[in-house]
């Protein structure tokens, strides 16, 4: 009995999430790049406090650009896709309800201690889902604001001058490009624990995001499934030899 | 599951059923983001680049504000001898005396009265000094003080045409220049810089004069000054030419 497909990701939500993950992705490497270009924070005759690898370049590998004036030209265009697609993405969830979805709500912070526990084995069955579950909800609400966060160091950094007030509200110069810099350093971890999270408990939901469809039997809930394990619908885990018996 | 295939649908003519369209599609995009990895990235972006930089120079002229003033941090601390020193020739350019004769910052373009200046013109032209960020482009600040004689007050003396919009800077460090928009150029701290931290300037910070200005990033700043040209067109300039944003405010 084939159970009906629901509408998980309307596609406006799911043009939105793969445009940024294309833009951000822009936005690190090509970032990443121009922080090598002086891989420090202090001001010229100063010491920085607050960060242990001063003048340690990040690997090549992890940069885009090939040089600084390509980096910055990229960092620069993209910015526009990454804010204005952001933008999109937030008024559309506004005015469509979704960040219901995506709000802290009572009780979220102990149902995230539980997805701990049942992660860590420590509980047998998995909480309950819906359409995110308790960690998710955290995540997905934090990125936009880290997000918001990203965009305001980063017009901090690009206009010191003319948006002066800006940068003096995040510290002066030095503080607000530290400040940039950690948004990123966040993005990247939340980021990479979000797609680990995809491949290694729902990988269902890379088609939801894709065709905005998805089955209740694939939840996380209805397989139990911890990272790696139970990555089949239970009834499939269950299946015997389908082949027909043999005529008697 | 078996996809759902509709008979005359383009994927369906391609042979392409959209579950493997979309693992195709997500391939090609994730081997381009690691092919990608260190390099320029495709050519035919270059146009979009390019497209980018006209409209954030747009951007930036709106947000160009005359009364926006640079105030460093009140802790700063002066760089003074940690102030990194910059040129493209081989060697510090030195201002040669026994070959060039006396050193003088030329003015004209579009002016009613050019002006040839030596130091002690400038130096008695009304002074101004500022304690002011340098920001550079590799993302590095320092902070100095700077002591000269603001723009604004070399073109009046100049009499600046209204035809000019442009100005370029040049300099005697192997054709090292760059111009500007004239409304950065009348910033009030954009400064024809001759002494820096109290002293007049050494030849590894730009001697005799150079220009300086909180509004533009540091390669804007032509040193080893002399010739300002007041102009109707943008002249480009040394890191402008090779892929450096033109504007480079901050």
């Amino acid at each position: 009995m084939p159970e009906p497909a629901t509408k998980r990701h309307h596609v406006v939500v799911r043009v939105t999430h793969w445009v940024n993950a294309i833009a951000l992705t822009i936005m690190v490497g090509s970032g990443l790049r121009i922080f090598n270009a002086y891989p420090a924070f202090a001001r010229r005759g100063e010491t920085f406090c607050c960060y242990p690898f001063e003048h340690q370049p990040i690997p090549a590998a992890l940069t885009f650009g090939g040089w600084l004036a390509g980096a910055r030209n990229w960092h620069f265009a993209a910015m526009w896709i990454l804010t204005l697609n952001g933008l999109v993405y937030l008024a559309f969830i506004y005015l469509h309800g979704e960040w219901r979805d995506l709000v802290p709500r009572r009780g979220q912070l102990r149902d995230s201690v539980e997805m701990v526990k049942f992660y860590l084995t420590v509980r047998k069955d998995h909480p309950r889902q819906g359409k995110h579950n308790a960690l998710q909800r955290f995540v997905y609400f934090a990125m936009p604001v880290i997000g918001i966060f990203a965009v305001l160091t980063g017009l901090a950094i690009w206009k010191p001058v003319q948006l002066s007030a800006l940068t003096a509200l995040f510290g002066g110069y030095v503080w607000a490009r530290y400040w940039h810099f950690w948004t990123m350093l966040l993005l990247v971890a939340l980021g990479f624990g979000h797609v680990f999270m995809v491949f290694a408990v729902d990988p269902y939901s890379i088609r939801a995001m894709i065709t905005g469809t998805y089955r209740e039997r694939w939840s996380p809930e209805a397989r139990n499934a911890r990272p790696f394990v139970h990555l089949l619908p239970r009834h499939e885990r269950t299946a015997v030899d389908p082949t027909p018996p043999s005529q008697p | 599951m078996t996809a759902r295939r509709y008979p005359g649908h383009p994927a369906e003519r391609l042979g392409l059923d959209r579950r493997r369209f979309l693992a195709a599609a997500t391939s090609a995009v994730g081997a381009a983001l690691v092919a990608a990895c260190d390099s320029t990235g495709p050519r035919s972006a270059g146009k979009l680049l390019r497209l980018a930089e006209h409209g954030n120079e747009t951007v930036e002229r709106a947000l160009f504000n005359h009364r926006a003033m640079n105030v460093p941090s009140a802790n700063a601390r002066i760089a003074g001898e940690a102030f990194p020193s910059y040129f493209i020739s081989k060697q510090v350019p030195v201002w040669n005396e026994a070959i060039r004769g006396v050193w003088r910052l030329e003015v004209g373009g579009l002016v009613q009265r050019p002006l040839s200046l030596t130091l002690a013109d400038l130096s008695s032209l009304p002074r101004v000094g500022y304690k002011l960020d340098h920001f550079c482009v590799e993302g590095w600040t320092a902070v100095a003080t700077r002591t000269g004689v603001s723009l604004r007050e070399i073109a009046k003396v100049a009499g600046v045409q209204p035809g000019a919009r442009y100005v370029d800077f040049e300099s005697f460090d192997d054709g090292y220049h760059e111009s500007w928009d004239i409304e950065s150029a009348m910033h009030p701290q954009t400064l024809v810089v001759y002494a820096q931290d109290g002293r007049y300037l050494n030849p590894a910070w730009g001697a005799p004069a150079r220009v300086y200005s909180p509004v533009k990033l540091g390669y804007k700043n032509t040193k080893y000054l002399t010739r300002i040209m007041f102009l109707p067109e943008k002249t480009g300039g040394y890191w402008s030419d090779q892929g450096y944003e033109w504007y480079g405010g901050v």
